[in-house]
């Protein structure tokens, strides 16, 4: 075989995949898959094509055919959306076939000797099983959390939303900002979205907050040597942690029942009730724990409180008993109180050290559902919630799942979801940055 | 002296605070105890103090007679050992890939997965819905194990990949050395050495299906493939004081192998906290 350029393979390859490959290069097997991967992409081809354009119509709404026959439009959505993703890798696979065949190409014009395709694929080996066993974990990833956040983006600019279109009976169709207009500027809604968004940001806040320094206060009252039986106090202290958190939830809101409520049981036999009905601040014989939007907030962070705060304990300990004690022991003998201990050593080491769970912590709480949903599932509702759905202390996802489950509006949901997202993602990068890994530069 | 007196306080305030807060945490727990054994229907019928009065096991009779608790239970329990071993099986071979093989793509999907574990699954629940009604997998268990399954991945394969790479290199290059494969490397070399952490996976995946509320009740919809969290759920909304005692039985029952599995495993938990929380 004379020299020939060491372009003619690269260019033959983008003509036609593999081209390159099996008729300058000799690599028979590489060009053979490659050609297979263009033939079968050649094919199908049509049903990408359409896959993709119904994408871009979502179907035409044919109300005279029956159900089954007519254009599902969020199943036209997903097919686009998948196709898409076909494309994409095609497009990486041409891309890395061209480079592939420069490569050798290049080789081939330093070396003069064709490279043997048993070097390619022994090397190909060890990275071959590696893809190969992270296949099942790409697949369901791209399906069922990559997919679905991109789908949920994409929802946000259509119409998707009971009555009128809801698939399959009717079809849905592209708006644009249409529904995020609604949501920001029409008064309706935005109320509701204003106020929601302030309180979820503030839930998270505290609950973030008094667990975090309501663990530390029992982790380190336990960890005081003069403290007896404590490892008894520690064991009864976890118990609100293992208890599954929706029980202890629905627990706490039958404790806190206005009327029959034990608390409030209890109150009224101390006759603490009347006695707040003679000053004035209680109108009725019962405590609105639960149903006077103030004191809802107050209880929903209280009982968060008491379901998050073991969590911290259970980890101060856990890092206070890991930690060296030399420095303790060194403050003691330059004559440290206790106080100066705590406020010089302890809690900056402690901070230090569990900044990124705190982080992590308050975006798990933006983001949880059954703290407020099994507590006071958002109510007690007010104007503003008959119009827009959301109630006194919804917080952002437990409004987004009414909106969702209850009224099925489903783009007006993915708007809420998308807002979200946008809050979280600082965080999350802020995260990310602080990640040993990324700090190294080596993952 | 005045020192002392003043430590003397300060101690007294501590322990009177541990007794309040014992007090606390024990209350709404006796509280569900006592109202699974009280006779009578509501919450109304309850003594404030946590002692039943006329104790009687019929609610427990009832649950498993009246209703389908026993189906529900039947239900999260497949579930939740279906998550486990799908969860753990996926998540050990993903982060051993991570720990282990240099690849081209690796960086940027090690990643990925850090930016994905920050977001909730269930902010994407309506896509999860169309995607499950697509292949056919709405109302099927499957369906909901494949949802966890996924949304563990990213957080779990940082986690043990982290405790894969405390594992020497030189063991398994050796028994590399030796002709082992990329399987009995995995097997006899890794796997042993991280029995804590599969361990602790496992657990945390087990445990995961039994209260989630939002993803079955939002694909498991017909009534003989309810889950606890969503059959219980059920029971008590919007009646929960007529149907207080029948729900107090339930939840204890859901409740008691959870608070045995943590006490004895108490110790052990707070070092894997510890170890994960601290940034090195």
């Amino acid at each position: 075989m004379k020299k020939r350029s060491d372009l003619t393979a690269p260019i033959l390859s983008a003509v036609f995949m593999g081209l390159g490959q099996i008729v300058v290069l000799k690599q028979y097997i590489k060009g053979i898959i490659f050609a297979l991967v263009e033939v079968i992409t050649l094919l199908s081809s049509r049903r990408i094509a359409r896959a993709i354009e119904g994408l871009i119509t979502l179907g035409d709404p044919k109300p005279n055919l029956p159900i089954a026959q007519r254009d599902n439009s969020t199943f036209m959505m997903l097919d686009g959306l998948i196709a898409i993703v076909v494309v994409i890798i095609i497009a990486l696979i041409y891309i890395y076939n061209i480079r592939d065949a420069r490569k050798t190409a290049k080789t081939y014009m330093r070396t003069g000797v064709l490279p043997s395709e048993k070097d390619f694929f022994s090397d190909m080996g060890e990275k071959t099983f590696a893809y190969f066993a992270l296949s099942p974990a790409f697949v369901l990833l791209a399906f069922f959390v990559i997919i679905p956040l991109v789908f949920t983006v994409l929802i946000a600019f259509t119409n998707y939303s009971a009555p009128d279109h809801i698939p399959p009976n009717n079809t849905v169709d592209w708006v644009g900002f249409e529904t995020f207009r609604e949501m920001l500027s029409l008064k309706q809604f935005s109320q509701g979205f204003t106020r929601t968004a302030i309180w979820t940001f503030i839930w998270a806040f505290l609950s973030t907050v008094t667990c975090y320094f309501g663990g530390m206060f029992l982790a380190l009252a336990l960890l005081d040597k003069k403290i007896k039986i404590a490892g008894f106090f520690r064991t009864i202290f976890i118990l609100p942690y293992a208890i599954p958190g929706m029980i202890s939830l629905y627990m706490w809101a039958i404790l806190l029942n206005g009327q029959f409520g034990p608390i409030t049981k209890a109150l009224r036999q101390l006759g603490v009730i009347s006695w707040l009905q003679n000053i004035g601040i209680l109108k009725k014989d019962i405590i609105p724990w639960l149903s006077d939007p103030v004191l809802a907030k107050v209880m929903l962070i209280l009982v968060n409180l008491w379901l998050g705060a073991p969590y911290f304990m259970l980890m101060i300990t856990g890092i206070m008993t890991s930690m060296r004690q030399d420095i303790f022991e060194a403050a003691l003998i330059d004559g440290a109180s206790k106080a100066q201990q705590f406020r010089y050593i302890t809690l900056p080491m402690l901070l230090y050290q569990t900044m990124l769970l705190l982080i992590m912590s308050f975006s798990y709480n933006m983001n949880n559902f059954g703290g407020v949903y099994f507590l006071t599932n958002g109510n007690p509702t007010d104007t503003i919630t008959t119009q827009s759905y959301a109630g006194t202390t919804d917080t952002l996802i437990t409004w987004m799942y009414k909106l969702t489950l209850d009224q099925r509006l489903y783009n007006k949901a993915s708007v809420v979801a998308i807002i979200m997202f946008l809050v979280v993602a600082p965080f999350a990068m802020y995260n990310f940055a602080q990640t040993k890994a990324f700090k190294d530069g080596e993952v | 002296m005045m020192k002392k007196a003043l430590t003397a306080i300060r101690y007294f305030f501590v322990y009177l605070w541990l007794i309040i807060h014992t007090f606390i945490v024990l209350y709404p727990i006796a509280f569900t105890i006592s109202g699974a054994f009280n006779k009578g229907k509501s919450l109304f019928q309850m003594n404030v103090l946590p002692i039943p009065s006329n104790p009687t096991t019929e609610h427990f009779t009832e649950l498993f007679t009246k209703t389908n608790y026993l189906n529900w239970y039947r239900n999260s329990l497949i579930i939740a050992v279906c998550n486990t071993v799908l969860t753990t099986v996926i998540v050990m071979v993903t982060a051993y890939i991570f720990s282990r093989y240099r690849f081209g793509l690796k960086k940027p999907m090690l990643m990925s997965f850090l930016i994905l574990q920050m977001f909730p699954i269930t902010i994407g629940m309506i896509a999860i819905y169309v995607v499950l009604n697509r292949i056919g997998l709405t109302d099927n268990f499957l369906g909901l194990i494949l949802v966890y399954t996924a949304g563990n991945v990213p957080y779990n394969t940082w986690l043990l990949k982290g405790y894969f790479d405390t594992i020497p290199r030189s063991i398994d290059e050796a028994a590399r050395v030796d002709g082992a494969g990329h399987l009995t490397t995995f097997f006899r070399i890794i796997l042993p050495n991280a029995l804590p952490i599969i361990a602790f996976l496992a657990v945390t995946s087990f445990t995961q299906p039994w209260m989630d509320f939002i993803l079955p009740r939002f694909i498991l919809r017909s009534d003989k493939n309810k889950t606890l969290a969503v059959g219980l759920f059920e029971m008590i909304n919007g009646r929960s004081n007529d149907n207080f005692t029948m729900f107090a039985a339930g939840a204890l029952l859901i409740s008691v192998p959870f608070l045995i599995l943590f006490i004895i495993n108490q110790k052990y938990l707070v070092k894997i906290m510890a170890a994960g929380a601290v940034k090195e």
